[in-house]
């Protein structure tokens, strides 16, 4: 067996059956598989660079989509970002995992957008949809749950425009870390790596940022 | 545990950023004090509130055309090379050949060897009737070059052997006297350290050996070894000027007592010299340590007064 495939091997033979350590597995694993795919593509192998775009690629639009609220804007900073990615994939070292360096490449592109259309103006979250329509944001998501009631839900709604009010009241890099420490679950640690600062930093950011939305909520209320 | 630092760390413990003895004090606080608890208890409810509020998501036709559109500009688009499609770039053909098959055992070799050893090369013992021993085993010693066959997994490395041997002889063989100063000066193993200075102690009335003593005196970072080289120097602090400075040396500024004391005892022949004398009178001032003056204190009273 080839020296990776005993690696591989290796990886999957000290799973065990422990949740935790299957997950170390399964990262291990899709680091592994990363890896082969991300040389390929460096030689310039397109269908793999295709199916590592797969792997992120709905990651990535979710969170252009949710800085940007609108579907053109996202799918014009989804693909710049990926296109970057391809055209300097040769420069990518292996120093940090590829989901790392395409996350940093997409918060670059949406904190310029941010920047561009100064968002921090008081306006509805209104999405604009690929036909040019708009639609707010709130009744995009559909409450298919059995037994809603009707008034949570419409306190719901509130309590988001609310939320969605107060997030356009933050800085270009507060709503950034805020949206990955809460929405995309990063740990603060790895948002500094992305936002190519540090820890420290990106922790104070997050402070300044969940103070605000604390603020302008207590408010509105 | 404050309610200041409370109120500063309290949105890092709702979303699980604290080390966990932070995280027990904060507990712990709160537990204590009722303003942090709804301190706490109104981040906790910020949290639950964004969470439960709808968020935006991309829907399946905005993935599929995104898709889409990117396939088309990849059709186009060019990766840059620039300087790198002309230049071999070494750190690169090494990450390329990681995976290699080929390498894989060389790289073990590599690691485990942990960096460049010193070789010490053993000449062939003569007139000593030793027979170097060899054993099958070798460990690497440096490595010297990595070439890869082009398009192919096979590689090539040059590397030097590092093999072990043994030598048998008199002391007063150079060859076994060469190891001997080697090991004493050299090996991380203080015990071979003691073991040669031991040995070499008995050669003292060599020129170089008496050096590697002194050295080994005020050097080797083992009391073992430097009271070793004190007793190998002890009969020559009356004659040899340098060896009576040395041992001055290591009453003066040596971290060990043992030593310092033994240094006491070897420069009772020549306490007269007058750099001794003035050793003795400075320690009996100021040293910290009580024996150390009262040793000095009576080894000056034995001296005669100078007129």
């Amino acid at each position: 067996m080839s020296a990776f495939g005993n690696t591989v091997g290796a990886i999957g033979s000290r799973a065990g059956t422990s949740p935790f350590r299957g997950n170390m597995v399964s990262q291990a694993l899709r680091r592994v598989d990363d890896n082969v795919l991300i040389r390929e593509a460096q030689r310039g192998n397109r269908a793999a660079f295709e199916e590592l775009v797969r792997q992120y690629d709905h990651a990535v639009l979710r969170l252009a989509l949710r800085l940007t609220a609108s579907e053109q804007d996202a799918q014009d900073i989804y693909q710049e970002a990926f296109l970057k990615a391809y055209r300097n994939l040769v420069s990518f070292r292996f120093e940090c995992s590829f989901y790392t360096w395409i996350y940093r490449i997409v918060t670059n592109l949406c904190l310029d957008h941010l920047r561009k259309k100064n968002v921090r103006k008081e306006e509805a979250p209104v999405a604009t949809m690929q036909d040019g329509s708009e639609l707010n944001v709130l009744d995009q998501v559909a409450d298919d749950r059995a037994h809603s009631n009707p008034e949570r839900d419409l306190m719901r709604r509130e309590l988001g425009h609310k939320i969605g009010l107060a997030l356009n009241r933050l800085t270009p890099r507060e709503r950034m870390v805020f949206e990955l420490k809460h929405y995309q679950g990063l740990k603060l640690r790895t948002i500094g790596e992305m936002l190519s600062t540090t820890e420290e930093t990106a922790k104070n950011t997050l402070f300044r940022a969940t103070q605000k939305l604390r603020g302008a909520l207590a408010e509105m209320r | 545990m404050n309610c200041e630092l409370f109120k500063q760390n309290v949105i890092l413990l709702v979303y699980d950023e604290l080390p966990d003895d932070t995280l027990f004090e904060m507990r712990q606080h709160a537990e204590r004090c009722l303003a942090c608890n709804r301190e706490l208890e109104s981040a906790q409810q910020f949290r639950a509130d964004v969470s439960a509020t709808p968020v935006l998501e991309p829907t399946p036709n905005l993935l599929a055309s995104s898709r889409l559109r990117l396939q088309e500009a990849l059709e186009t688009a060019e990766q840059h090379r620039g300087w790198r499609a002309w230049i071999f770039d070494p750190v690169d053909w090494l990450r390329q050949i990681r995976f290699s098959p080929a390498l894989a055992a060389a790289i073990l070799i590599v690691g485990f060897a942990g960096g460049v050893m010193t070789a010490f090369r053993m000449q062939p013992v003569s007139g000593g009737g030793t027979t170097p021993g060899q054993s099958t085993e070798a460990s690497i010693a440096g490595i010297r070059g990595i070439t890869q066959d082009p398009n192919t997994n096979t590689v090539q490395i040059n590397y030097e052997k590092l093999l072990p041997a043994s030598a048998r002889g008199s002391i007063d063989n150079p060859d076994i006297e060469k190891l001997l100063l080697y090991a004493a000066h050299t090996q991380e193993n203080p015990g071979v350290r003691v073991e040669s200075v031991s040995i070499l102690s008995q050669k003292c009335h060599d020129a170089e050996v008496r050096q590697a003593m002194m050295r080994a005196l005020l050097e080797d970072r083992n009391p073992g070894v430097r009271l070793q080289a004190l007793d190998g120097l002890d009969q020559y602090v009356k004659e040899d000027i340098q060896v009576r400075d040395t041992v001055i040396q290591a009453l003066l500024h040596d971290t060990n007592q043992g030593v310092r004391t033994e240094a006491i005892r070897l420069l009772q022949p020549v306490k007269a010299d007058s750099a001794v004398r003035s050793a003795f009178e400075q320690l009996a001032r100021e040293d910290e340590n009580e024996y150390i003056r009262s040793e000095s204190e009576r080894t000056l009273a034995s001296l005669p007064d100078i007129d």
